[in-house]
């Protein structure tokens, strides 16, 4: 068993769920190699003890995207039995071109490793959960953070090469710009707490100021129904669900969303759900711990009052 | 310009699929279906550019069993002026998907192959990607928002914690996010007009 992870930088540092890959890697070895691609300005090199060696591909920002990275790394991908990448918008790019390049199945989001040819996995917006078999000779896996915890073992010292292997720009694609969200703001995936809001907030505004407020008092992260994105109160980032992201917080509270199947699939995994909603038969009673039957624009104002002055 | 348009037939989206009794396979056999709703995102995003003049022919592509032909006359319905059905009697995995849609690409030759992101029965996210490694053609995934001009196309990508914009020159492979466009809804007299073509 040979592993490997592929990771990426975000803003000069590690993508902040390469804990959680590695520790999806331990299931099947107990050390992997790293392939960590793009510029390092604010971290060092990562040091957890499962690492055997990294490989650093330090390419430019304006560079590291998939028209450019699969063909830097595709060629080594077949020394492995595993590949493993993070199913966020990085990993969800790369690796299925890599898999066409090279004629393999992919296994996307996987929620467990059963053993090294059994994944389980989510279809039908998560209502239905599948054991997929691989018989591949490199198994390409696409690995749901959420269902990982963050590994964290450290060792005293590193294997580490750094590659400054020749990066041929190619021009048929290129950055123009990237606007990504204040990260100084909760990462929704590691939260530990995260409020989301649905249309009944009715507007931006009062997204801000209700969901806002009660997350930063919580220290939590925020989080968005679809249809609140698309109503504009919220990112589309912040959407949580079957085409947005999985999340499993200790808590999550969810203000004013009916609970469609799609957005269940995205938080089912929480520790513990509660829900406010006006509407007593909304689905997300089904699902919640705690329901409160209520409006939210009397609920919330009272809870953030009472948590501030705690 | 061409555009070549890959549909998929899935269970629809409000049905509840259940398993069957061994645990073997889902169970879909009397389930209604539909055209993949990410793909029909796709499909309005091609007509859209067709109606203001910047590709000529919008090309749909499905494959699966006979019963596709339903899902491409829909695609025909909402405007497409062509329909390709590849049918195959098992249903395939993504990868085996992406090589006859890199046979179709190259038979074609299409200048912009657009896709849903995903499709709401396996949500895998692949082909589209495959497709564009197989091709070794740019990609533009998850895409909210394109504007064409010049044989450059820029895309707007949702990606973590925001967007990233992205000109790629043509041909390319996009594969296209809900948030996109609202797809128009088709009256019953154009879904009757394309039975007879």
């Amino acid at each position: 068993m040979k592993v490997l992870v592929i990771s990426n930088t975000i803003n000069g540092r590690i993508n902040s769920n390469l804990s959680n890959i590695l520790s999806a890697a331990n299931n099947l070895a107990e050390c992997c190699d790293v392939f960590l691609i793009g510029k390092l300005i604010q971290d060092s090199l990562p040091n957890y003890k499962c690492i055997n060696n990294v490989e650093h591909y330090p390419i430019d920002d304006s560079l590291n995207h998939a028209l450019i990275v699969a063909p830097l790394i595709s060629n080594r991908i077949l020394d492995y039995s595993h590949v493993l990448v993070a199913a966020d918008s990085y990993g969800k790019d790369l690796l299925p071109r890599i898999a066409g390049s090279l004629y393999l199945s992919q296994v996307s989001e996987v929620s467990e490793i059963i053993s090294p040819n059994i994944f389980k996995r989510a279809i039908y917006a998560g209502n239905i959960l599948a054991e997929i078999e691989s018989y591949e000779a490199t198994k390409l896996l696409t690995i749901r953070v959420a269902n990982f915890p963050s590994y964290t073992s450290l060792a005293a010292n590193i294997n580490y090469k750094q590659l400054n292997s020749e990066v041929v720009n190619d021009i048929r694609t290129k950055i123009l710009f990237e606007s990504i969200s204040n990260v100084d703001t909760v990462d929704i995936n590691t939260a530990e707490v995260i409020v989301s809001g649905g249309s009944a907030l009715l507007s931006k505004d009062n997204f801000d100021h209700l969901i806002g407020s009660l997350a930063f008092q919580l220290s939590g992260a925020v989080g968005a129904s679809r249809a609140a994105v698309e109503s504009g109160f919220a990112t589309n980032d912040c959407q949580i669900g079957q085409t947005g992201r999985i999340v499993a917080p200790k808590v999550y509270i969810a203000v004013g969303i009916s609970g469609a199947v799609q957005h269940i699939a995205g938080m089912k995994n929480s520790q513990v759900v509660i829900a406010i909603n006006s509407d007593i038969n909304a689905p997300i009673f089904e699902y919640a711990d705690y329901g409160m039957v209520g409006d939210l624009f009397t609920v919330i104002p009272e809870l953030i009052n009472k948590l501030s002055n705690n | 310009m061409k555009i070549l348009v890959c549909v998929k037939r899935v269970v629809d989206s409000n049905v509840r699929v259940r398993v069957m009794q061994d645990n073997s396979d889902v169970d879909i056999a009397l389930s209604k279906m539909s055209l993949n709703p990410f793909d029909e995102n796709a499909i309005e995003e091609a007509i859209r550019l067709k109606e203001l003049g910047l590709t000529q022919e919008v090309v749909a592509i499905s494959i699966g069993g006979d019963k596709c032909e339903d899902t491409l006359r829909t695609a025909l319905a909402r405007g497409c002026d062509r329909g390709i059905l590849v049918e195959t009697l098992v249903s395939h995995e993504p990868i085996n998907i992406a090589k006859i849609l890199t046979s179709v690409v190259k038979l074609e030759q299409p200048d912009l192959v657009l896709l849903g992101k995903q499709a709401i029965d396996d949500d895998s996210n692949q082909v589209a990607q495959m497709l564009a490694g197989k091709l070794n053609l740019p990609q533009a995934t998850f895409a909210s928002k394109l504007r064409l001009s010049d044989n450059k196309l820029e895309v707007t990508r949702e990606v973590d914690g925001g967007i990233q914009n992205i000109l790629v020159s043509l041909p390319a492979i996009v594969s296209v996010d809900l948030s996109i466009n609202e797809p128009r809804f088709i009256k019953l007299p154009q879904l009757m007009q394309v039975k007879k073509r």
